[in-house]
């Protein structure tokens, strides 16, 4: 399994597509610092505390939301061939008729990518919080210890469970059909919080069950509202109003434990799903 | 046996792609697989690999089921797509299937391996900047890696010049004294006819043929025989003793007979004897496995 996540992880960092995103991330980290300069430099004056309250939780959470999608994205285009363009190549033929087991491979890749993304997501982490730091951005240099290293934990795991569901994708379709699929699924769960946002604000309950519906089908934004609700604890008016609407999406309220439960059952579910699939196709 | 498979089949839906192969490979054996295109050789080769999943039948390679991974760490199987990883250098992907093996780094097999398959010196650069022909031969260098009991080649020549065919055989034939069992899968007639000793011809999914390769192209001799003017009586005595199908035909001081069996020639010599006919010349001309294939493969498609 070591040699499988070892190239794995080694083939992803020589991929173009993940050299164009991470010059696409570090251009996006600059964007970010010129907003937050931006701010501190033209922004109200320090009379209207409340607006720069809500203007420093709006910057953080668009600084988290986008780089979540940004890092989502990459897993997509990473894990989408993980399996498929091996197969589709013939590459695979050479690897499996060594004493590899089927389910080696596919944890092997799964494990290799993981640590890629891991280590991307820490970084891309990491840079936020120690630009925000650099332009005192108030949301930042106020958590505690505790809160970036939950935040952290939180905002890891979303890449990994998309991760889960794209690997299975690639064990089960072609690379572009799985890479569109896992697209629109990860799309689907930022409309899911949406539809229930819209739920909330007009007091209909059967929207709101639509969009935790939806959310059951794609519960990454959940898992990433987590992390947002851990690093921008509603507190004070900004807060209150950011949370009040749901930030940009989603209900307000925190996600309870059977939901994480589920998603837990999600993401490792889809994986054993795609061992399962993997150890009974003909590698033709 | 090294490989055995009993009424090894294997279904695509409706489709019979290999229909009861029934295989005996003995231990340092060359063994070619031979038939058409579509016939069912490299499903074969995929289901003794463990790639594909029998429909039905079993078997076993290197005294392990088919698909037990534990045959494969003395299992080299070089495919016929051989793609690898092309951003890898060939030092890199040796490194990565000797990890695959469960072997420990080791340099100096990788230059033996390499220098073995004529890639010495070319291991620093990148596989994709490989001529087809140096993948190929990394491809081999890779199956060689444990030293392999038994070898799969599938078409292992199929992207080589004539240069590196003949240096393929080589290596076929050294493995072989080394004590490897060599499956060999071939379009090239000529190419398995000089190295293989068992044979097994299969054709829409069925093995139609097989045996040794000696016996296969002994089965039917040509001879020719050059003597003195054969007298009316001793032509009527040939005609006797040998049935329609050796077709015998003479000239003067020239007779043809197509034979079943090589123990006919002897039988000829002493007629002739026995009738005081100068015998100048004896020779029996083999079949070639060409012949034999194309004779093999098209009363399967008349049937």
């Amino acid at each position: 399994m070591i040699p499988i996540a070892q190239a794995a992880l080694k083939e992803s960092v020589r991929k173009k597509t993940f050299i164009v995103l991470s010059i696409v991330t570090v251009l996006y980290l600059v964007l970010w610092a010129v907003i937050l300069y931006c701010l501190r430099c033209y922004g109200p004056g320090s009379g209207d505390t409340e607006f720069n309250a809500l203007a420093a939780v709006m910057v953080t959470q668009m600084g988290l939301q986008f780089s979540s999608m940004l890092m989502c994205l990459l897993t997509i285009i990473l894990g989408a061939g993980a399996i498929a363009s091996e197969l589709e190549t013939g590459m695979i033929h050479a690897i499996l008729s060594r004493p590899v087991g089927r389910t080696q491979y596919v944890l092997g890749k799964f494990a290799g990518l993981a640590v890629l993304t891991a280590i991307y997501a820490t970084v891309l982490y990491a840079a936020l919080l120690l630009i925000g730091c650099a332009f005192s951005l108030v949301t930042v240099t106020t958590l505690s210890f505790e809160q970036v290293v939950t935040g952290w934990c939180l905002y890891i795991l979303v890449p990994q469970a998309v991760l889960c569901l794209t690997v299975y994708g690639s064990a089960k379709l072609r690379v572009v059909p799985n890479g569109l699929l896992m697209i629109f699924i990860y799309i689907l769960g930022n409309i899911g919080g949406m539809v229930e946002m819209i739920g909330n604000l007009t007091g209909s309950s059967s929207v709101v069950s639509t969009g935790i519906f939806l959310s059951l089908i794609s519960p990454f934004h959940t898992l990433y509202a987590a992390a947002e609700r851990i690093l921008l604890p509603s507190g004070g008016l900004a807060g209150e109003m950011m949370r009040g609407l749901s930030g940009l999406t989603g209900s307000g309220r925190p996600a309870s434990a059977a939901m994480y439960f589920y998603i837990g059952v999600y993401a490792f579910g889809f994986l054993a799903l795609a061992v399962r699939r993997f150890r009974k196709i003909d590698i033709n | 046996m090294i490989l055995e498979t009993e009424n090894l089949s294997k279904s695509y839906q409706n489709k019979v792609a290999v229909n009861s192969i029934n295989l005996s490979v003995e231990k340092g054996q060359i063994y070619g697989f031979l038939g058409p295109n579509g016939a069912g050789k490299s499903t074969t080769i995929k289901m003794l690999t463990g790639l594909v999943f029998p429909t039905s039948g079993k078997g076993q390679v290197l005294g392990r089921p088919l698909g037990d991974i534990r045959a494969r760490i003395r299992l080299g199987y070089l495919p016929e797509l051989f793609r690898f990883q092309e951003w890898m250098t060939g030092e890199d992907l040796l490194n990565f299937h000797t990890g695959l093996f469960r072997l420990r780094r080791d340099p100096e097999r990788n230059r033996r391996v390499l220098n073995r398959v004529g890639l010495s010196g070319q291991e620093k650069y990148k596989v994709g900047g490989y001529s087809k022909g140096m993948q190929q031969r990394i491809g081999l260098a890779c199956a060689l890696l444990p030293d392999p009991e038994l070898l799969f080649l599938d078409e292992p020549t199929s992207a080589l010049d004539p240069v590196g065919r003949k240096d393929v055989r080589d290596i076929i034939l050294a493995l072989q004294k080394e004590g490897t069992t060599i499956f060999l899968n071939s379009h090239l007639l000529s190419e398995v006819e000089a190295v293989c000793d068992h044979v097994a011809i299969i054709n829409k999914g069925s093995v139609v043929k097989s045996g040794a390769m000696k016996d296969l192209l002994m089965e039917r001799v040509t001879l020719s025989v050059r003597c003195a003017p054969l007298p009316r009586e001793v032509w009527r005595v040939i005609l006797e003793t040998f049935d329609g199908s050796a077709t015998p035909q003479r000239e003067d001081g020239s007779l043809t007979l197509a034979l079943k069996d090589t123990e006919d020639i002897p039988v000829i010599a002493a007629l002739l004897a026995s009738h005081n006919i100068k015998l100048y010349e004896l020779t029996p001309h083999r079949e070639t496995l060409e012949s034999v294939f194309l004779k093999v493969i098209g009363e399967g498609e008349q049937a």
